[in-house]
């Protein structure tokens, strides 16, 4: 057998894990663009004591590396209730993605001129619907580009998601091969760098189609004259 | 063929929901020869197999899980997964946060250098050297407490996968690897520049292990179906087809063969075609 049908036999198996990471990034950034976007306007223009609250839960979400998150929702708090361990994943790792959403949703929001408020209020429109037809619609727009680095970023978060028992996503389905790979007589210990080079192309694909796509939006819903200051013309 | 599949497997699910209890087993399944992942994507390996031929005797069912080692102790410990079957040595650390069976296995600690090298396993092991082992495992452990706690100047480098410390081997960046003699021995005949230079005699005992206290009460199940197996033939049959340094594609392709022995509960029967298939010339 060619060393590249050895390493054919390796990566198949991968096509078989890519469900469960798409699975996780998908609803992780269903779960984080929800309450990021929550987050975001209750931290801008909520009270008090609720913008405290959304402080010190994105401080605190920001501040803990994503194994210790996974860890502790799964072995600390999902476990014994029987939840699915997909669903316990992309449930720990989007609100920790949310908790970068919202400064990703705050900081366009606040990107809005103030007087589009303004004018919107005294064009007699209430809080909510100025934040809906008006603030909405333009920090969406503001906020697309950092929010494909969020995207980004997320997509390489899920290779840690096999540190919950049992789950078998891109990385840890590789890892699994990794050892009778390099057992091949002759050579194994040889195939062990490019199949991880494969396992990098993987992600390399999957944030690369992500960001495209985010791209391509950014460029339908651009209006003319809206952007963000000191845009380069190309 | 698809619906008359579907419904033998309803068929197995119904019976098994009536007939037998189903227990999850844990294993870190990137360890050949003990567990690891074959190109049909079963499950396969000495520990498992032996869990499998366990729940035969013993009338229950097995489910494996496949678990990233160090979080094993974990899950076992806190009792969402019934058992753990990953080739672990049995120690007093380790038994304060879960209970083990009786020892299966007894393995030593291998050191293996590149065969170019020309390091014996006194100068492998001596000072300025660096020695790779993966992480959490007493060759981990008999590096830092028989050679750095004692004042041996070695660096200890930790891998979270074993074969990955080889692999640094390989690349020249350690000097020796400290590995249990079986998966030693597999990566030693799978590439002609490794080389074992000797062997520690740590004697250490591995055991199956199941949650402090075994709440499910499987542990005597398992140390009763052990002291069968061993009695039968099929234990010199799994150790033959296992820890005779057989190509791991070969056997691969024994178990398969063998695998519909193991779906009719032929203990014997599927430890003998497992042996034969895998030494097969």
């Amino acid at each position: 057998m060619s060393a590249g049908e050895i390493l054919w036999q390796s990566v198949v198996p991968l096509f078989s894990a890519l469900p469960v990471t798409l699975t996780v990034l998908g609803l992780l950034l269903v779960v984080g663009l929800a309450l990021g976007t929550v987050l975001a306007f209750a931290q801008t223009y909520g009270r008090r004591p609720i913008r405290a609250l959304c402080v010190s839960y994105e401080q605190l979400f920001r501040g803990i590396p994503p194994i210790v998150v996974l860890l502790f929702f799964w072995n600390g708090l999902f476990q014994s209730i029987g939840m699915p361990r997909v669903l316990v994943a992309a449930l720990a790792l989007g609100m920790r993605s949310a908790a970068y959403q919202s400064q990703i949703f705050r900081g366009a929001i606040q990107a809005v001129p103030a007087g589009q408020m303004m004018a919107a209020r005294s064009l007699g429109m209430s809080r909510f619907q100025a934040i809906r037809s008006v603030i909405l619609p333009q920090a969406f727009r503001l906020a697309l580009p950092p929010w494909s680095n969020e995207y980004s970023s997320v997509v390489k978060d899920t290779a840690f998601i096999c540190v919950i028992g049992g789950l078998i996503d891109l990385t840890r389905q590789a890892m699994m091969k990794v050892a009778p790979l390099s057992m091949r007589p002759g050579i194994g210990t040889q195939l062990v760098l490019p199949y991880l080079i494969i396992l990098g192309l993987f992600y390399l694909v999957l944030t690369f189609s992500g960001t495209a796509l985010l791209s391509l939006l950014e460029r339908q819903l651009q209006i003319p004259g809206f952007e963000m200051k000191g845009k380069v013309e190309r | 063929m698809k619906k008359l599949l579907l419904v033998l497997g309803l068929l197995v699910v119904l019976g098994l929901a009536v007939t037998a209890e189903t227990y999850k087993v844990a294993s870190d399944t990137t360890w050949p020869p003990f567990e690891w992942q074959a190109g049909t994507g079963e499950l396969i390996g000495f520990d498992l197999d032996v869990m499998r031929l366990i729940g035969i005797l013993e009338g229950y069912d097995v489910e494996i899980v496949s678990y990233s080692w160090d979080i094993i102790f974990i899950d076992v410990g806190s009792g969402s997964v019934d058992i753990g079957a990953s080739g672990a040595t049995i120690t007093a650390e380790r038994e304060q946060i879960v209970d083990f069976s009786m020892p299966y296995w007894t393995s030593n600690q291998a050191v293996i250098v590149l065969g170019s090298s020309g390091l014996n396993i006194a100068s492998a092991l001596g000072a300025g050297k660096k020695i790779g082992a993966q992480v959490g495992t007493t060759g981990a452990k008999w590096v830092q407490e028989q050679l750095i706690d004692k004042g041996v100047d070695v660096q200890l480098v930790e891998y979270t996968l074993y074969p990955l410390a080889v692999l640094d081997l390989v690349n020249g960046n350690v000097d020796a690897v400290v590995q249990d003699e079986p998966a030693s021995r597999a990566s030693a005949a799978a590439d002609s520049r490794l080389a074992i230079v000797g062997v520690i005699e740590t004697g250490e005992e591995f055991g199956f292990f199941v949650t402090n206290g075994d709440p499910k009460g499987v542990l005597p199940k398992i140390n009763d179906g052990l002291q069968q197996l061993k009695a039968s033939t099929a234990w010199a049959d799994l150790i033959k087809a296992y820890m005779g340094g057989a190509e791991l594609a070969k056997i691969e392709a024994a178990w398969t063969a063998a695998a519909p022995l193991l779906a009719a509960k032929d203990v014997v029967g599927f430890a003998s075609a497992l042996a034969a298939g895998a030494t097969s010339p």
